[in-house]
């Protein structure tokens, strides 16, 4: 049932992906989704697409995986694609006007659906899609504690001085360990509730208001039962803000990290050039 | 001989209070011994809690002294005590930090600034007395709640503290993880390192103990052994204790005149000497206070 | 207001079956991992005013059970016969607020689904959304607090400034309040203490025996229940493995263990004395202490009798003698609950 939600934990095969300092990945995300903003077309997609797909495979992580991660995020997707559509759509002779060549179209009303308004959809939903798989490439390979040191070691020149960075990456540490606990919590909730007659399927709009409250006001008296006895139990295993600590887990960045980045930095420049260009 | 050891923990006139209006704990005296199992029972909300988080400053009294190690608790030795007291909760999940046991493990350790390669050393050596090995990359969703139990113990112990406090930390066990637990701190007790505190409602649990400190309305009704305490009748319903099953059947016999003595018997005897000489470890722990099992 | 008894062996299969579960399965979305919580091939059939004790370790599919039984899951495979409603798979999603307002349902730790600001409103949820008007739903609260031996001055208090023991017992009402024929509860007397445990298994008794409601209890301590349930069942990785009621589970004690439920000790007494007492072994388990007490006491008297004509041969090697003083010093209370130290310093001495 708790691994409905896959992202977030880490699937050990061993990979260079893997071995793979975090900072170097995170930076890589970091340019992957600059590129991928800026691209707007299908050749600079295709690009990105195809360099994913490598790195995909070099995680030794089955593709059924990957789509699994998808899976959850189908319907968001599904809007975004009508979104665009319908937005296109209702607007699209000011589409006409790229320099796409108008390969079809269709009127419906008021409605004129055109290749190019299908284009730039499906376009965004693509986008959408690889941002999703990159991120699940980049949680299944490194552990939430890879992660949050990466993201300390990053922010930690930013804040020379003081405990923000390491206040962060507790924090991110925490959440990532919790929101599946409270996810599951909120389920049994919403069960117990249905149980006592308040099943949300079967209720008039005005009933599913108060439903609302039956199952906000116990979710968060449960975050902070559970944030309080986290606190305590922290404590008690003598950690304090800025003490002194040493790292079990040493980030160390070797020349593949360097490469590794490298290659990814390459993204949003030849995105960039390409849009200036065409 | 036991008398001898140093007394490792001293609450002196103890008074705490959460809010103005309701004092939890009053004048609590009370001096521990290294090496003792102190089992701390009451009704829920009498302040048994409370107590044990006054020994490492998690909490602070408004009045009274308490003396750890031999030295008065101060806001600055404080951290220094934290790190040589550890404490197992009730609910395993909202203590387990690390996303692996391993993670999670040497989270603690890295607060005690160890090298890392005697991280390595202490969660291997824990994990293998605690029999977790394989747990190790596991993450806290794939085990069970006795499994989870144990990863927070073998926590605890790798930090090598020399008091150790069991906030019921069986009491949302099933019976197979509550037996194993005790096994464990069965096992603790007997290696002697440790001065234990166990709060809990667990009759087993407070059977084991070297004594225990009964709390009522926030004062110290009974500080006696396990023996004493439970021929105590209206003590134990002062406690919210019902006497368990096989001490119900005890007396009702006795009322009736029947002393164990007065048949021919010996069975549950025999078991608990094979236990006593051949036993070890979780065989033993679990059998010996119940004389055997069921053939 | 009838006169609910324990049933004899004789009415049992004559009795009124609530629920019927026929070849049920039950699995988790399909390409889940965790396919160990899932139901297999379960068969079972409880009538009505009886009370049963459902046991079982982490996993065995307990919880998943309870929530078949009320159409928060639906099963996979087989059919689910609860009073007039069936669950089939792949049916089509029913209503199913007609069937919850006479089947309740209090999951572990119920204290954590209250949200209402008075106590009074919370125990009114349920009535409210089964249908009740504001008026039957307060006389409901009030009849449900009163059931949980609760003092209705508590109607109007926050739940949150409840005790420990009061929140459990104000949250088992609130399902009470809906005023359903069966009731099911998970684990409700989870890190409660011994006496509030014993008190809160006497009055789900009472709305067993006094109130005719059929009670299903999930427990991992069978312990706690042997006293007042009719029947047993017993969950081990997803099947229901066992169904009957405490002599035939007594029966089938040894099999407890690896089930990973602990053998209760009102087993381990009996067979301890029946051991040592043959004679015993012929009548059902008593599951009182009193009542223990009571069938020992009259199979020692016996006993003495025959017992007193061999008793020299009886005094035998050193060994028997030593622990002939073992038994004695120990004949206190606390008998079964020494310290193996002085175990073996009497073994030895």
């Amino acid at each position: 049932m708790r691994d409905k939600l896959i992202i977030g934990r880490m699937i050990p095969t061993g990979s260079r992906v893997h071995g793979l300092d975090p900072r170097s990945k995170i930076t890589a995300m970091l340019l992957f989704t600059a590129a991928l903003i800026l691209s707007n077309g299908w050749p600079q997609l295709a690009a990105l697409t195809i360099l994913s797909i490598l790195v995909l495979t070099a995680t030794k992580i089955p593709a059924k995986t990957y789509l699994r991660a998808l899976r959850p995020l189908r319907w968001l997707m599904l809007f975004v694609f009508l979104f665009q559509l319908i937005a296109g759509a209702g607007n699209g002779t000011v589409n006409l006007a790229a320099a796409d060549p108008l390969l079809w179209s269709g009127t419906w009303g008021p409605f004129t659906l055109t290749s190019a308004v299908l284009s730039s959809a499906l376009l965004a939903v693509s986008r959408m899609a690889l941002l999703i798989v990159f991120t699940a490439m980049l949680t299944f390979t490194t552990t939430p504690s890879m992660l949050s040191r990466g993201v300390e070691g990053m922010l930690k020149p930013l804040s020379r001085k003081g405990t923000g960075a390491e206040r962060f990456s507790l924090m991110m540490r925490l959440a990532l360990r919790f929101i599946p606990a409270l996810l599951e919590e909120a389920q049994t909730i919403l069960k117990a509730q249905a149980a006592r007659g308040a099943d949300y399927e079967e209720m008039k709009l005005k009933e599913k208001a108060r439903l609302l409250l039956s199952l906000l006001v116990p979710v968060t008296v449960g975050a902070f039962r559970r944030a309080e006895e986290l606190t305590t139990s922290l404590e008690a295993r003598g950690y304090r803000i800025g003490a002194p600590r040493t790292a079990y887990r040493q980030l160390i960045w070797r020349s593949a990290d360097t490469w590794f980045t490298l290659l990814f930095a390459l993204l949003p420049v030849g995105a960039l050039l390409m849009r200036l260009t065409v | 001989m036991e008398r001898e050891t140093a007394v490792l923990v001293e609450l002196r006139d103890i008074e705490f209070a959460y809010t103005k209006e309701e004092t939890v704990l009053k004048s609590v005296n009370l001096s521990v011994r290294q090496g003792e199992w102190i089992a701390v029972v009451g009704e829920s909300g009498c302040g048994k809690s409370t107590l044990v988080r006054l020994l490492n400053a998690l909490l602070r009294p408004q009045n009274g002294i308490v003396s750890v190690f031999g030295e008065e608790l101060t806001e600055h030795n404080a951290p220094l005590v934290r790190s040589r007291i550890g404490m197992v909760f009730q609910n395993p999940d909202n203590q387990f930090i690390g996303e692996t046991v391993e993670e999670d493990i040497a989270f603690g350790l890295e607060g005690l600034c160890l090298e890392r390669a005697e991280m390595e050393r202490r969660i291997a050596a824990y994990t293998d007395k605690l029999n977790i090995s394989s747990l190790l990359p596991k993450h806290p969703g794939e085990l069970s709640g006795g499994q989870k139990q144990r990863c927070a113990v073998a926590a605890c112990l790798s930090m090598e503290p020399e008091i150790v406090v069991f906030d019921e930390a069986t009491s949302m066990q099933d019976e197979r993880s509550r037996r194993e637990l005790l096994g464990v701190i069965r096992g603790m007790k007997e290696q002697g390192d440790y001065t234990i505190f166990s709060v809990t409602h667990d009759v087993d649990e407070m059977l084991a103990a070297d004594r225990i400190i009964a709390l009522q309305n926030g004062t110290i009704r009974a500080d006696c052994t396990p023996e004493t305490f439970f021929k105590d009748i209206e003590l134990l319903r002062d406690c919210g204790i019902e006497l368990p099953f096989r001490l119900r059947l005890e007396q009702q016999l006795q009322a009736r005149g029947i002393e164990q003595s007065a048949i021919s018997k010996n069975i549950p005897h025999k078991r608990v000497k094979q236990a006593v000489e051949g036993g070890h470890g979780r065989d033993r722990l679990d059998e010996t206070k119940r004389g055997g099992p069921i053939e | 207001m009838i006169g609910w008894t324990r049933r004899n062996a004789g009415d049992q299969s004559n009795s009124e079956a609530v629920i019927q579960l026929t070849n049920v399965d039950y699995t988790y979305q399909a390409g889940s991992p965790f396919a160990a919580t899932a139901l297999h091939d379960i068969n079972i059939r409880i009538r009505k005013g009886t009370l049963v004790g459902i046991a079982g370790g982490t996993g065995s599919g307990k919880s998943t059970l309870l929530q078949l039984l009320n159409g928060l899951l639906l099963p996979t495979g087989g059919a689910v016969k609860v009073l007039d409603h069936t669950l089939l798979p792949n049916m089509q999603k029913p209503r199913l607020n007609a069937l919850r307002r006479r089947i309740g349902l209090s999951f572990q730790f119920p204290e954590q689904h209250l949200f209402e600001d008075t106590v009074e409103k919370d125990l009114m949820f349920g009535p409210m959304n089964f249908g009740s008007s504001r008026k039957e739903a307060q006389s409901k609260a009030v009849e449900a607090l009163k059931s949980m031996g609760l003092d209705e001055a508590l109607l109007k208090r926050h739940p949150l400034t409840l005790s420990g023991g009061q929140m459990r017992k104000v949250a088992i009402a609130s399902v009470l309040a809906a005023g359903p024929e069966i009731v099911m509860l998970d684990e409700p007397t989870a890190t409660l203490d011994s006496a509030a445990r014993r008190e809160l298994i006497a009055l789900l008794a009472r709305l067993c025996r006094e109130e005719g409601r059929t009670i299903l209890m999930v427990t991992h301590r069978i312990e706690e229940l042997m006293e007042v349930a009719d029947e047993w069942i017993v969950m081990h990785e997803g099947r229901a493995v066992f169904q009957g009621d405490a002599d035939e589970l007594a029966d089938r004690s040894e099999e407890l263990d690896h089930w990973g439920v602990a053998v209760p000790e009102q087993l381990r007494c009996w067979a301890e004395w029946t051991a040592r007492l043959p004679q015993l072994a012929a009548l059902p388990l008593p599951r009182t202490a009193e009542d223990m007490a009571r069938r020992i006491e009259e199979a020692v008297h016996g006993f003495e009798k025959c017992e007193s004509t061999n008793i020299a041969s009886k005094e035998g090697s050193q060994q028997e003698s030593a622990q002939e003083l073992n038994d004695q010093a120990d004949s206190s209370m606390d008998a079964p609950y020494r310290h193996e130290k002085e175990v073996s310093a009497c073994v030895t001495s």
